[in-house]
């Protein structure tokens, strides 16, 4: 939300700016860009659906710098409901659209906008197009509550309905694009067409025009979830549908609609009909708070009466419950959907308090059991030993790059097996590792680009192995890749090995080297080599590794890796002309 | 012109068929293709030909000079070929190795993990493992951030592929909250604590999470977060400070000034962002401060209490702390790296070059 300064100041009496870009981060929210004109706030996830508009971040300022708001809020629409007549609304679906009010303005001459607005418009990021379509995004920045305008020649009956699409329904939409509508958008249709994805875009067709003399102006309040899913599926974001999904509140939106009227009217339009639908009250909250709560949350003494202070600066009203001095019944502004419990009000009474005056209380209480840490422990411990051997750490990401899936011989036929990301960013971050090493050959080929002669690296890490039944498996993995210049880096691999992996308990040195000289037919065999769980999608071992520098590591008798010469075809694929070894082995069964 | 073409073809198919090794291969496809090459250089003497022979000579080029590089790319393959069946007549003699002296690095996030560790360590907490391919359920749901909720927009998540299509009855609510994703920030493995455990509670959490991010020197798709979960009997803000100065005074030294800010998470209330001395200009402002003299180094708060409930612990009893860092914007400030992606680079001149001081 960018904040225009001078519309600020319009707003919020006598209030110094520099005061409220020192206070805004202190008290309230982040500022993410500050310039001559406006300052914005990162809202990013915030949920402060009150900040989304000038009024509403005129009541925080007012109260965060002890200042008083100008002028009065505008009427709400009571003006209106008794004299004019209605135009004809349809709603389908009242729990996907609560509130939906028209209002029929006749009589609008299209023009240029007045210099004042459009500077209101650019200091808040956007542009004008006319004087009618102005209004409504003027109004949506000043109240947060998002409108639209038809024009009304281009719609069938003067009728306007709210329902969901039906399959098969097209719509092009503001942007120009046709869009193909599912049985989820919610529409507002006249009684033969599409007008527009509600909350979302207008269409194409009824959009106002220079010609344009008689509008529809609609109010609506939108399910946010139903908004959130039309908006991801179109990928269309917009500043009306972020409005819409953090929520509106009904009295914002008849002050809104009134104050847009009342715009109109300026103009030389008349208000000709108007229909309100669904209940137009909010309901207001009402939340028990306690001294003893807040002091007890912060963790510092706050008397009651800046506890009060504090949340009425705020709108929040307090009547104190029984005699008692530090306990409130306090009713929730209506524009604060933000606030639902007691801690949320805490949280009010502390960033009034400044967060920054918080002191630091020293922790109280038991130390909990200790819980085994030997994995951590070991791991750390294994990192060390193989640094202080001489070894790089490095990490590389838990994804296996189409590089090194093709070199591992996957394609369209066996990829399937592995686990694999819905929705990747690229085909990089596709498929998740189940080998880490040949992640190390890849930082091999990169750093040999670089001019390095001598690389021995390892990394620790997970891997992820699709299960016939349920979740992946995670797997903690050490893998190490040696290239050492020589034409049998496996032999200094080993030795590396031996001395270091001692640290690992249970590993015997003469696991290491008693098999290397596996044959073809057992290194085929499924037990035999890396840890493998799906044997099948290493079929092609033999094209991966040195047909005789290869051997397994165990624990007792059981496999839990191997150790071996890359097959130099492999290394072709990443251009790598000297030798390399590399060891895998599971972690798992060590710990 | 055709005389010469042929020439070259049938000169350097022999060549090439005989070559016996990458080097001769090599030549070969120098003296054709390489800069003076005679297929490099033969089209610049098409100029001096008529039309009807060009017609001719253009076509019958091209068809050579493809055969020529498909002969080169296929004896490649066969020398490789060839080379590779003399692999069985190598073994493994470990009589006789060198072992050669290098010196080693642990990767910066290993050592400012430990660190991280040992300092909460020594305040009684503990590490848990927690998964990297969580369900909805545990990164979102029970922390306070149910689906379709327009806090998900901090959170762009990478999810799993589910191997069978979901069943209608999967879909809807039950079908989201067994979803399985990568977890997007260590929290996703507080329920699991939380449910665990019984309180007094001082557990982190520190591993690798996942967002769908595209790659700057600013953002990374796949980055170390540490967590902190800590729930006991009246925890406050005063604490929160404590734990923060505690930590950003040893990581980043005692001079450091720390102050917390108001801040939003679904999964705290209230929630604060950690605001630490710029440790760059020292609180004068610069460029990379933005010139506040600060930078947000940290959040936390305190833990919702509808994630105490959802997690079996009663909220009227017990309070909690959740406090986070990324490891890795920490080593980004001690070391001065401008570029997040070097971490998971695994760039030898990056990862040897830092000084190994916090060892």
């Amino acid at each position: 939300m960018k904040v225009s300064k001078s519309w600020l100041k319009e707003l919020v009496d006598k209030v110094s700016i520099k005061e409220v870009e020192r206070l805004l981060p202190l008290r309230t929210i982040g500022t993410k860009e500050i310039t001559e004109d406006f300052i914005e706030l990162d809202m990013k996830g915030y949920n402060r659906a009150d900040l989304l508009s000038m009024r509403g971040i005129a009541k925080e300022v007012a109260a965060i710098t002890g200042s008083d708001l100008v002028g009065r809020e505008p009427l709400t629409y009571e003006v209106y409901s008794n004299k004019i007549p209605t135009t004809p609304v349809k709603v389908e679906d009242e729990k996907l659209c609560p509130v939906y009010c028209i209002a029929k303005i006749e009589g609008l001459k299209s023009g240029p906008s007045k210099s004042e607005w459009i500077k209101k418009l650019n200091d808040s990021g956007m542009r004008t197009v006319n004087n009618i379509a102005d209004i409504t995004n003027l109004i949506m920045l000043e109240f947060g509550q998002p409108m639209h305008s038809f024009d009304a020649e281009k719609i069938t009956d003067e009728t306007l309905v709210v329902r969901l699409a039906s399959q098969g329904e097209t719509l092009q939409t503001l942007d120009g694009k046709n869009r193909k509508l599912d049985e989820s958008d919610l529409l507002i249709a006249d009684s033969e067409k599409p007008l527009g994805i509600a909350g979302v875009m207008g269409g194409k067709e009824s959009e106002t025009s220079d010609t344009t003399t008689i509008i529809f102006l609609e109010a609506a309040i939108f399910d946010p979830k139903s908004i959130r899913k039309s908006v991801q599926r179109h990928s269309l974001p917009s500043e009306a549908s972020k409005r819409f999904q953090h929520g509106l509140t009904k009295t914002n939106l008849l002050k809104a609609l009134s104050a847009a009227i009342k715009m109109y009217e300026e103009l030389g339009g008349k208000l000709t009909a108007i229909t309100l639908t669904g209940d137009l009250e909010d309901k207001i909250k009402k939340i028990t708070l306690t001294q003893e709560k807040v002091n007890e949350l912060i963790g510092i003494d706050i008397s009651p009466k800046v506890i009060e202070d504090s949340l009425k600066s705020l709108g929040f009203i307090l009547v104190s419950k029984g005699d008692s001095l530090g306990a409130w019944e306090v009713s929730v502004p209506y524009w604060r959907l933000d606030i639902d419990i007691e801690e949320d009000l805490i949280e009010e009474v502390a960033r009034m308090f400044g967060y920054e005056k918080i002191p630091a209380k020293e922790l109280k209480g038991e130390i909990p059991q200790k819980i085994d840490q030997s994995l951590f422990e070991f791991i750390y411990k294994l990192k060390s030993a193989l640094a202080e051997a001489g070894l790089t750490e490095v990490q590389t990401y838990s994804f296996s790059s189409t590089k090194v899936l093709d070199a591992l011989g996957f394609d369209e036929s066996n990829k399937d097996a592995i686990v694999k990301i819905a929705n990747p960013i690229s085909s990089e971050t596709e498929y998740l590792r189940e080998f880490i090493w040949p992640n190390l050959v890849e930082v091999i080929e990169k750093n040999m680009k670089q001019d390095f002669t001598d690389i021995a690296i390892f990394e620790i890490g997970k891997v992820y192995l699709s299960q016939k039944k349920g979740s992946p498996k995670e797997s903690y993995r050490l893998a190490m890749a040696l290239m050492n210049g020589t034409d049998n880096p496996i032999e200094e691999l080993i030795h590396i090995v031996k001395n270091t992996l001692s640290v690992i308990p249970n590993v015997s040195e003469e696991s290491l080297d008693s098999n290397h000289e596996i044959s073809r037919s057992t290194r085929n065999d499924k037990n035999d080599g890396l840890p493998i769980e799906k044997g099948e999608l290493m079929k092609e071992l033999e094209t991966l590794f040195h047909p005789k520098r290869y051997a397994n590591i165990k624990t007792g008798d059981k496999i839990i890796g191997g150790v071996a010469e890359v097959h130099p075809r492999f290394l072709n694929n990443f251009g790598i002309e000297k030798r390399v070894a590399i060891l895998e082995i599971s972690l798992d069964s060590l710990i | 012109m055709e005389e010469k073409i042929k020439n070259i073809s049938e000169e350097y198919s022999n060549k090439i068929k005989q070559a016996k090794s990458l080097k001769e291969l090599d030549e070969s496809f120098l003296a054709l293709f390489g800069k003076k090459g005679e297929i490099t250089l033969l089209p610049k003497e098409f100029s001096k030909l008529s039309k009807v022979e060009l017609q001719r000579v253009g076509p019958l080029f091209n068809q050579i000079k493809a055969e020529l590089e498909k002969e080169i790319g296929d004896r490649r393959y066969e020398i490789h070929e060839e080379s590779y069946k003399n692999l069985v007549n190598e073994n493994i003699d470990l009589t006789s190795v060198k072992l050669k002296t290098r010196e080693g690095h642990l990767h910066p996030l290993t050592i400012f993990e430990k660190k991280i560790a040992d300092l909460f360590g020594k305040l009684g907490f503990q590490q848990y493992d927690g998964p990297e391919i969580e369900t909805d359920l545990n990164n979102f749901e029970l922390l306070n951030i149910p689906p379709d909720h327009p806090s998900r927009d901090m959170w762009d998540t990478l999810y799993i592929r589910n191997k069978e299509p979901a069943s209608p009855a999967k879909r809807g609510e039950q079908g989201t909250r067994n979803k399985l994703l990568l977890r997007t920030h260590a929290t996703a493995s507080q329920p699991r604590i939380l449910k665990e455990c019984k309180p007094p509670i001082r557990m982190m959490v520190i591993g690798r999470c996942f967002r769908y991010e595209n790659l700057d020197p600013r953002h990374e798709h796949t980055f170390d977060q540490f967590d902190l979960i800590y729930v006991d009997r009246g925890l406050n803000m005063a604490n929160l400070q404590f734990l923060s100065e505690y930590f950003l005074k040893a990581m980043l030294g005692e001079d450091i000034k720390v102050r917390l800010s108001p801040g939003y998470y679904p999964f705290t209330e209230p929630s604060a962002h950690i605001f630490g001395t710029c440790v760059f200009c020292k609180g004068s402002g610069c460029k990379i401060c933005g010139e506040t003299g600060e930078l947000e180094l940290a959040g936390a708060g305190m833990i919702h209490p509808k994630v105490l409930k959802n997690c079996g612990i009663d909220p009227e009893v017990y309070s909690g702390i959740a406090w986070g860092v990324g490891p890795g914007r920490m080593a980004m400030l001690k070391y001065g790296i401008n570029d997040l992606r070097l971490f998971n680079s695994g760039d030898l001149k990056f990862l040897q070059g830092l000084k190994n001081e916090s060892k």
